[in-house]
């Protein structure tokens, strides 16, 4: 009795502190090293966060770098494929131009009789503060099964903020998290940590939130209200941080939401800084 | 000579490599865009494996580096894949300490229990200390599939030893 205690006693400390050969550290130091980082971390130190910044900084481009080969396969592989449809694609193309420049006058009209209407309500013109809007590229778009986020190539230098909109062809995408000098990540609105106040075309108020999978849900929608599919979903910016009206997609029957842009599928993303409320962020 | 020491070298540095890849890069082994469920710690199955196979080629210090790593790429808090990583080795080592030959189901079953462990921790300082939430059913299949799928790389990781680097197991 009293050797097997021995021998898990002998085995437990030799898995601690086992040094030599290969292992420079003892798994103990080790551990004890690790906490100190996360408690350092999680309650922000002062020194912490521009270190974990900077940290944050030069990961994200060694890791863009890393990734570029992963990028640049399936990208040969579409252009392979799509060289051999030339053709094909040119008389595809052909028609659709044709169907486009119909529709473009239809289009120009549309849009100055919108811009008109619009002054007459005296909203604020969608588009009105272009110059605040930035381009940001994707630098790193790793699946996890517990954060669903990107990181771009803009941050505090170009003037990005916590909690700014992210948006991609005017189509809600997600919103600031973490800020660093050269980089920022963004939620996107699929994270289970995701809440967004948007509003139906019908006018009905509700809490868009993240599932985790790629169509996130509707909640605290009126009493009795019954989710129809095809409703459009439009951020409320009740919030003071979300432009009021950027769409963001349209509802299934099971209270679901299918996203206008797909959440695994970004590579350059809009960042609003003309937020409404700084204050709030 | 030198040549032949070189790559055996190399070989020897591939399953760190590995690691310090799959942390850093944007290669992840969830399937989820394809499979809705299907998620994998990859991670913990090589660092398990290796540690009870041949310490020497996996440090303890390399690993804690490649956690950290994966803490800035995937946004957690700093330390908290090291810590459970650090703690897959602890119970690796006392395994490996403790028996004299292993076998693919004694390695499976103690895998699992590192696993847990290992996931404990993680899940449990994640849920105390910061403020992001998952859903429990996700940690469920993604325990589940990373224990399935466990015999599939025991098996790929041994013929890799064998065929590169070489059998000098306890």
């Amino acid at each position: 009795m009293s050797v097997s205690r021995d021998d898990f006693s002998i085995a437990f400390r030799s898995a601690l502190l086992q040094r030599g050969g290969a292992q420079k550290f003892s798994v103990l130091s080790l551990i004890f090293l690790a906490l100190i980082i996360f408690f350092l971390d999680v309650y922000g130190v002062k020194f912490t966060k521009p270190v974990r910044s900077f940290l944050n900084d030069v990961v994200y481009r060694v890791t863009f770098l890393a990734s570029t080969p992963t990028r640049f396969l399936p990208q040969a592989g579409k252009e392979i494929s799509s060289f051999f449809n030339v053709k094909e694609e040119n008389e595809r193309l052909k028609l659709e131009l044709e169907k486009y420049k119909s529709l473009e006058l239809n289009v120009e009209f549309l849009t100055d009789e919108n811009k008109n209407l619009q002054k007459i309500l005296e909203t604020e013109y969608f588009n009105k503060n272009l110059s605040n809007i930035i381009l940001a590229k994707v630098l790193v778009d790793k699946n996890s099964p517990f954060l669903k986020s990107i990181i771009i190539n803009k941050g505090t230098r170009a003037g990005i903020l916590k909690g700014m909109p992210v948006t991609k062809d005017n189509y809600l995408v997600g919103r600031v998290v973490e800020t660093n000098y050269l980089s920022s990540r963004v939620l996107l609105l699929n994270d289970l940590n995701s809440r967004i106040p948007v509003t139906l075309n019908e006018g009905a108020q509700a809490i868009l939130s993240g599932s985790g999978t790629n169509n996130p849900i509707l909640e605290y929608l009126p009493e009795d209200y019954e989710t129809i599919e095809d409703i459009n979903v439009f951020a409320s910016g009740k919030d003071g941080i979300f432009t009021s009206g950027t769409p963001i997609g349209i509802t299934n029957t099971d209270g679901t939401v299918d996203l206008f842009i797909d959440p695994n599928q970004l590579s350059f993303v809009t960042v609003n800084l003309n937020v409404q409320n700084k204050g709030k962020l | 000579m030198a040549k032949s020491s070189f790559i055996n070298k190399i070989f020897n540095a591939g399953p760190l490599i590995l690691l310090y890849y799959l942390c850093i890069s944007e290669v992840d082994t969830n399937l989820e865009k394809m499979f809705e469920i299907f998620t994998l710690n990859f991670q913990i199955i090589l660092i398990y494996f290796w540690v009870i196979k041949r310490p020497d080629i996996m440090a303890n210090g390399h690993i804690f580096l490649a956690g950290l790593i994966n803490d800035v790429v995937m946004g957690f808090p700093l330390g908290i894949s090291s810590l459970s990583y650090l703690i897959i080795i602890f119970v690796g080592t006392y395994v490996r300490n403790k028996s004299v030959n292993t076998t693919i189901a004694s390695d499976w079953f103690t895998f699992f229990m590192a696993m847990i462990f290992s996931n404990i921790l993680f899940f449990s300082l994640l849920n105390n200390f910061s403020d992001l939430s998952f859903t429990y059913s996700k940690i469920g299949y993604n325990m589940f599939f990373t224990l399935f799928m466990f015999p599939i790389f025991w098996l790929l990781f041994n013929i890799y030893q064998i065929t590169f680097i070489g059998n000098r197991d306890a």
